[in-house]
Formats: C-alpha cells, sequence, structure tokens
C-alpha cells in the first residue's frame, strides 16, 4: 500500500471514529434526566417534605396518645376516648356546629339604574363551585352557604334552574356565605385580589367581605351516605 | 496496519473529550453517515484483497456516500417519509456482501496456501 494512501485511510478512520463516538455520547446520554433546579429549589422542596414529615409525626403521636388511652383506661375511661373520638371526628367532616372567626361574604345582586327590563340575577351551580374552589384554595377550613354546612359530600346541582345545596334550594340573593379560617385577613386579601370578583360582576352580582371574630356554622344534618366509600387499608 | 488504528482510537478519543451531543433531530442524519462510512471501509478493504484499490475511489466514495445518506435523510424528513431507512437498508445489505466476500477471499486465500503446501 502506497504511503499516502496508508494516510488516507487513516485521516478517514479518524473521521470514522469520531463519529462513532459522538454517536455512541449521543445516544447513551438521552435516557438521563437532567437535574434543573438550582439550590433555592432544592431548599425549597426539602423544607417541604420536612414540613411534610412534621406534619405526618404529629398525626402518629396523637395517633399513639389515642391508642394509650385505649390501652391504659378502664373500660369507662375507653367509652369516653371513643366518644372523644367520634366528637372530633365530627368535628372534622361537619356534623356539629362550629365557631371561630372567619370571613363573612355577603353576595348581593347589583342593579343597574338605567336598564330596563333586567332579570333578577342568581348564582348559578357553576359559578359557586367556582367560589368554594377558591376559598379552598387560599385557606378556608370550613364553609357554610347560606344555611347549609358545606361538607365533602356535599352536592352543588342544577334543579330545574334553582342551585341546589345539600338537596335544598340556596334561596335567592343575598346570600350569605361564612368561612372559617385560621387567617382570615389573608383570605379576605386572596379573595379581593381574585378575578373570581370579576366574575360574580359579570353576573351582576358583587361579593361583601366582612371579617369577623366570631362566627357560627350550622352543622350538616343530613344522614351520611357512604355506600361508596371504603375501610381504609392500615 | 498500526496507523489506521491509532488514528481510529484518537478519532474515539478526540470524540468522548469533545464532549459534543448531537440534538435528537439530528442523531438520524450521524447514524447513517456512521453506517456510509463503515461501508466505505468495507468497500476499500474489499478493494484492497482485490488489488484494485484506488485512492481516488476510496475517497470520494466516503464523501460521497455519507453525502447521499444525508440528503436522503433529510428528503425522508421533508417529505415525512422515513427515507433513512431506505439509505440504512441499501448500506446493511453492502456491508454484509462486503463482509461475505472479504471472508471468501481471506479463506480463499488461507486455503490456497495450504493447497500449495501439499
Amino acid at each position: 500500500m502506497k504511503r499516502s494512501t496508508q494516510w488516507l485511510v487513516a485521516i478517514v478512520f479518524l473521521v470514522i471514529g469520531f463519529m462513532v463516538a459522538v454517536q455512541f455520547q449521543t445516544t447513551s446520554h438521552e435516557a438521563q434526566v437532567r437535574e434543573t433546579r438550582d439550590v433555592w429549589e432544592v431548599r425549597e422542596e426539602l423544607k417541604r417534605q420536612q414540613e411534610q414529615q412534621q406534619e405526618l409525626l404529629d398525626k402518629i403521636a396523637i395517633a399513639d396518645q389515642t391508642i394509650e388511652d385505649y390501652d391504659r383506661s378502664s373500660s369507662r375511661d375507653q367509652l369516653e376516648t371513643l366518644k372523644e373520638s367520634i366528637e372530633s371526628l365530627e368535628n372534622k367532616i361537619g356534623l356539629r356546629e362550629k365557631e371561630g372567626k372567619g370571613l363573612e361574604m355577603t353576595i348581593r345582586p347589583i342593579f343597574d339604574e338605567e336598564a330596563i327590563g333586567q332579570e333578577y340575577p342568581k348564582i348559578s351551580p357553576h359559578l359557586l363551585s367556582r367560589l368554594l374552589n377558591e376559598l379552598n384554595t387560599y385557606g378556608a377550613e370550613d364553609v357554610s352557604i347560606g344555611n347549609e354546612r358545606f361538607t365533602t359530600l356535599s352536592p352543588i346541582r342544577d334543579v330545574n334552574g334553582a342551585t341546589y345545596v345539600n338537596n335544598r334550594p340556596i334561596g335567592s340573593l343575598p346570600m350569605s356565605i361564612k368561612v372559617l379560617a385560621n387567617d382570615a385577613e389573608k383570605l379576605q386579601d386572596y379573595m379581593e385580589a381574585s378575578p373570581i370578583q370579576d366574575i360574580f360582576n359579570i353576573d351582576n352580582m358583587e361579593i361583601i367581605f366582612e371579617r369577623k371574630e366570631q362566627l357560627v356554622l350550622p352543622k350538616f344534618d343530613e344522614p351520611l351516605h357512604l355506600e361508596t366509600l371504603e375501610e381504609a387499608g392500615g | 496496519m498500526w496507523l489506521p488504528l491509532l488514528f481510529l482510537i484518537i478519532g474515539v478519543t478526540l470524540g468522548i473529550l469533545t464532549d459534543i451531543r448531537i440534538p435528537d433531530a439530528y442523531s438520524d442524519y450521524l447514524s447513517i453517515a456512521v453506517l456510509a462510512a463503515f461501508d466505505t471501509l468495507l468497500g476499500g478493504i474489499r478493494a484492497q484483497l482485490e488489488k484494485n484499490f484506488d485512492d481516488t475511489v476510496f475517497l470520494t466514495g466516503f464523501f460521497f456516500n455519507i453525502t447521499l445518506a444525508a440528503v436522503l435523510a433529510f428528503i425522508g424528513v421533508q417529505l415525512g417519509v422515513d427515507l433513512y431507512l431506505a439509505a440504512v437498508f441499501a448500506f446493511g445489505v453492502r456491508l454484509f456482501r462486503n463482509l461475505a466476500m472479504i471472508r471468501r477471499m481471506v479463506i480463499d486465500q488461507k486455503l490456497l496456501t495450504k493447497f500449495r503446501k501439499k
């Protein structure tokens, strides 16, 4: 083989080697998911996880306490503990009246004096659901709509054009929605800044917020239908 | 013989050290180029064994094959037809054929030398 030919072949080999290496790298790095979070995001994630852990530990501690109460005490005390448990659970799901500080929201119609033949506004189920979603997003704990306690099982439905909550009509405006929250001021700020106001305004309604130190929420008085619920494992 | 091997190693090292990665969209082109390069290489070895190796043919074959493969892949992408598969197929078939011929020639040479010894 001539000298020049050898060099030629060698250079072709160089090119081939380079291409193969690049191809190999391209394919071998595809599977890796890149970590793109910066230090702050990682720290926030860590903090979140720690909070979650703390929360879980607290829950475990409470549950342990309950178990201990059952184990230690006489049958009468056990009954007490059982009653306490039931009471706290009923409180949690809204089967009892609840007092506390919170926000009272009054939904009122807006009337334009110029407009003739204006329909009296009414609150639609979609609007109500949206409002409740916003409230829950911003930290509402317990909610009552008019005279109905809103629980996890409460349906919001349209029945012949009227809005029903807990299978009873909510009635006409003005209507009051009571919300218990840890930080009512913050909730109010959030709600006042949220676009839900504008949405209500489109339908000729306005929301008036009033912070109260003492609010009483009615209890959920329907029987609980739990056919579709199952006991959690563990 | 050592020179191409040395250069192959240099090429691979360079490729790994430079840490170049081809975007997903172009990985087809590169894979087909690699295939074309292998095809040319085996063709060159075969020609060498058949004693009709020619630099110009080898070099033009190398670049022409790669270019054609890339163009085919490009057209395929534009038309939405996986035309690069055609190139893969063609090069694959040629690769096997060249290899088979090389094998046969090597075997023939060895057998012939054995017969002559007898």
